[in-house]
């Protein structure tokens, strides 16, 4: 634990260097400042290209550890099987699929046919997870494109307000970057792509918790889905807990107020609005009593 | 030959480059150098607990003058401490001081056995016995309730429901019109199979909400604010505010499944609140039945709910005394910045002071 700091910072120097290396990488070939501004130009955007390669591996899980805050792998974007970009992921899978075509495609018979039958839907939900997360890919790869032509585009007008540091171009090419995103992001394709993935996902990890269920039951370990409805029961019962706890109070409070009635037939009127207010004072107060504790803050 | 169009001298990249690297490199002892970072500044005391929540009650350095105290209501994801990030930077220290009594639910962190908590479980209840309790404590019919974003949204929800016990209504960047074409976190919602994806997940992981909320603007925020971090290196104060933001971001619950399940559904996919049809438990939530005064401050540059999420509230609601206020910053910074502190606790104070 002691090394954790180091570790995020490690990550953290490690993150911001990659990023700007990969934008700074293409000017700094060869010493000397009598760099011509065509060159120094393809090598911007040899840079920028650079950087756009190591952004999508980025988005594609590969290099997420690198990053500080530890987002490798996490769904929808991640790769929930092994971690790996979805074209690797395809391709072992397609390789592993070949071998074991013929016994998969072939149907399940006798005892072990439903299980046949799950690992088929389990092999075909990963395949159309893998192609949905890189239409996913495609579309952000499409998006950062963009971006790159946009600021190629205002470099080829050349306006005299350019930036005159590295820094502000790369501010410039993110602001680009957020507007070619942010009009995908809203658009009906992106929508529809965003949703396909993660659908997919929630598909594919079904059948996976459906055969490590299966495997808990063989140990003899209690399975989610069994938690999972001793929690709803138990939920359910809270609530009538509750709701019986307000009926109780209420009958309470009723009855406070009869008493008050009754009462108001033998006593002086004076009596009977104190009593009633009383009663409905009652009513105001919440079924659970207030705990104070101080904290040294 | 092409002309460098961007005028940067390649000497001057270099030099930029390697200068970079320094600063990046001398930072690091200034990182390493930070202490356990901490949120919520304000002394405050505990008095109400129930499973995760706390209700906690801050303690100003004079006593209130306000009658009526106010219970802010934050959103299940994150955690409340926004309000109340450091010294320098908390509305809650600010209401304090302008002689507002402030209380303030804390959901806590839910795990498995929140898993079927519904909006109901946290509407009619977790809030109402958290209403009760203030209420109670001020031996007060009503009292001032201050919904902040989602949390705006159960205090819209509650107070159309329970409008007995609320005498004042503040709504903080709170969405009411989910479908407005620049909500991207709507529009990405809309075509999920929200069923698909809880039965699946069951309490939605933080880390996974986070990454939903990194995606809105990705480069920005996964890759210029640490970029932008080099140059505040030097600096161990701003640093260490840069770590507490970072802390109160990626610090976020678990969302309970079932209530998140509800509010995907009811709220982002099918827009009920806006078309009066939004259901808590068995109830509709109708609106027009607010009748209490509303108070509703939203961020003109808030790219999780856009201004036009919220202004709608004004025709919905019943009250005739409706009150909207534009700030100008994000849905961050009308709680952390500079500008936040000056104008925004002030106004809410004037406003209740009117009331």
């Amino acid at each position: 634990m002691p090394e954790k700091g180091h570790d995020f910072i490690d990550q953290y120097q490690n993150f911001v260097r990659e990023g700007w290396d990969a934008w700074s990488r293409q000017m700094e070939q060869g010493p000397g400042a009598e760099l011509p501004g065509s060159e120094a130009m393809g090598r911007l955007f040899g840079g920028l290209d650079g950087y756009g390669e190591w952004l999508k591996s980025m988005a594609a899980g590969g290099d997420m550890g690198a990053m500080p805050m530890g987002i490798g792998g996490i769904p929808p974007f991640g790769a929930p099987l092994t971690g790996e970009s979805p074209e690797v992921m395809t391709r072992r899978f397609e390789e592993w699929l070949s071998t074991a075509r013929e016994a998969l495609g072939m149907p399940g018979l006798g005892i072990g046919r439903e299980q046949h039958e799950e690992q088929q839907a389990l092999l075909r939900a990963a395949l159309d997870y893998a192609q949905h997360f890189s239409r996913y890919q495609a579309l952000l790869g499409r998006v950062h494109d963009r971006a790159a032509e946009a600021l190629k585009a205002q470099g080829a007008v050349g306006t005299p307000t350019d930036p005159e540091s590295l820094r502000a171009l790369y501010d410039r090419w993110v602001n680009l970057a957020e507007q070619a995103y942010g009009e995908a992001a809203l658009s009906d394709e992106f929508r529809e792509v965003y949703a396909s993935v993660v659908n997919a996902q929630m598909r594919l990890r079904v059948l996976q918790q459906h055969q490590v269920e299966r495997l808990a039951v063989q140990l003899g370990m209690p399975t989610r889905k069994e938690v999972d409805s001793l929690g709803e029961r138990l939920q359910a019962v809270r609530r009538e807990l509750r709701h019986m706890t307000g009926l109780a109070a209420e009958v309470e409070s009723l009855r406070a107020e009869v008493n008050a009635l009754r009462g108001a037939t033998a006593v002086p009127a004076k009596k009977t609005a104190s009593a009633t207010k009383a009663a409905t004072k009652k009513t105001v107060s919440p079924t659970k009593r207030a705990t104070t504790k101080k904290t040294s803050r | 030959m092409m002309q460098n169009p961007f005028n940067i001298d390649p000497q001057h990249a270099r030099d930029e480059v390697e200068a970079f690297r320094r600063k990046l490199e001398a930072g690091m002892e200034t990182l390493r150098n930070v202490g356990p970072i901490e949120l919520g500044s304000t002394p405050r005391e505990a008095v109400y607990r129930e499973d995760k929540l706390t209700l906690w009650h801050f303690v100003g350095e004079k006593k209130p003058t306000a009658k009526v105290p106010i219970l802010i209501c934050y959103a299940l994801v994150n955690t409340p401490w926004m309000v109340d990030l450091q010294a320098d930077r908390s509305m809650v220290r600010n209401l304090l001081e302008q002689g507002e009594d402030v209380y303030l639910i804390d959901w806590g962190y839910p795990d498995g056995a929140d898993r079927w908590l519904t909006l109901e479980d946290y509407i009619d209840g977790y809030l109402d016995r958290c209403v009760d309790t203030v209420r109670r404590r001020h031996e007060l019919d009503a009292i001032n309730l201050l919904g902040i974003c989602q949390g705006g949204v159960f205090s819209l929800c509650y107070t159309a429901l329970h409008g007995d016990k609320v005498r004042n209504l503040v709504t903080m960047v709170t969405p009411v019109d989910f479908h407005t074409p620049d909500n991207m976190l709507s529009h990405w919602t809309r075509g999920v199979d929200i069923d698909l994806f809880v039965d699946t997940v069951g309490n939605v992981p933080a880390d996974l909400m986070n990454w939903a909320y990194l995606t809105l603007k990705p480069v920005r925020l996964n890759q210029q604010k640490y970029v932008g971090l080099v140059d505040i290196l030097d600096n161990p104060k701003e640093v260490e505010n840069f770590l507490r933001m970072e802390k109160w971001i990626f610090d976020s619950p678990d969302q309970a499944g079932e209530a998140f399940r509800q509010f995907a559904k009811e709220f982002f996919q099918e827009n009920r609140l806006m078309r009066g049809e939004a259901k808590i438990g068995e109830r509709v939530v109708d609106l027009g039945a607010i009748r209490q005064p509303v108070l509703n401050i939203f961020a003109e540059q808030d790219h999780l709910v856009p201004p036009a999420a919220s202004k709608p509230l004004g025709d919905l609601v019943g009250s005739d005394d409706y009150t909207a206020i534009a700030f100008k910053g994000g849905h961050i910074g009308i709680y952390v910045s500079s500008r936040a502190q000056r104008e925004v606790p002030p106004a809410i104070h004037e406003w209740l002071a009117k009331r």
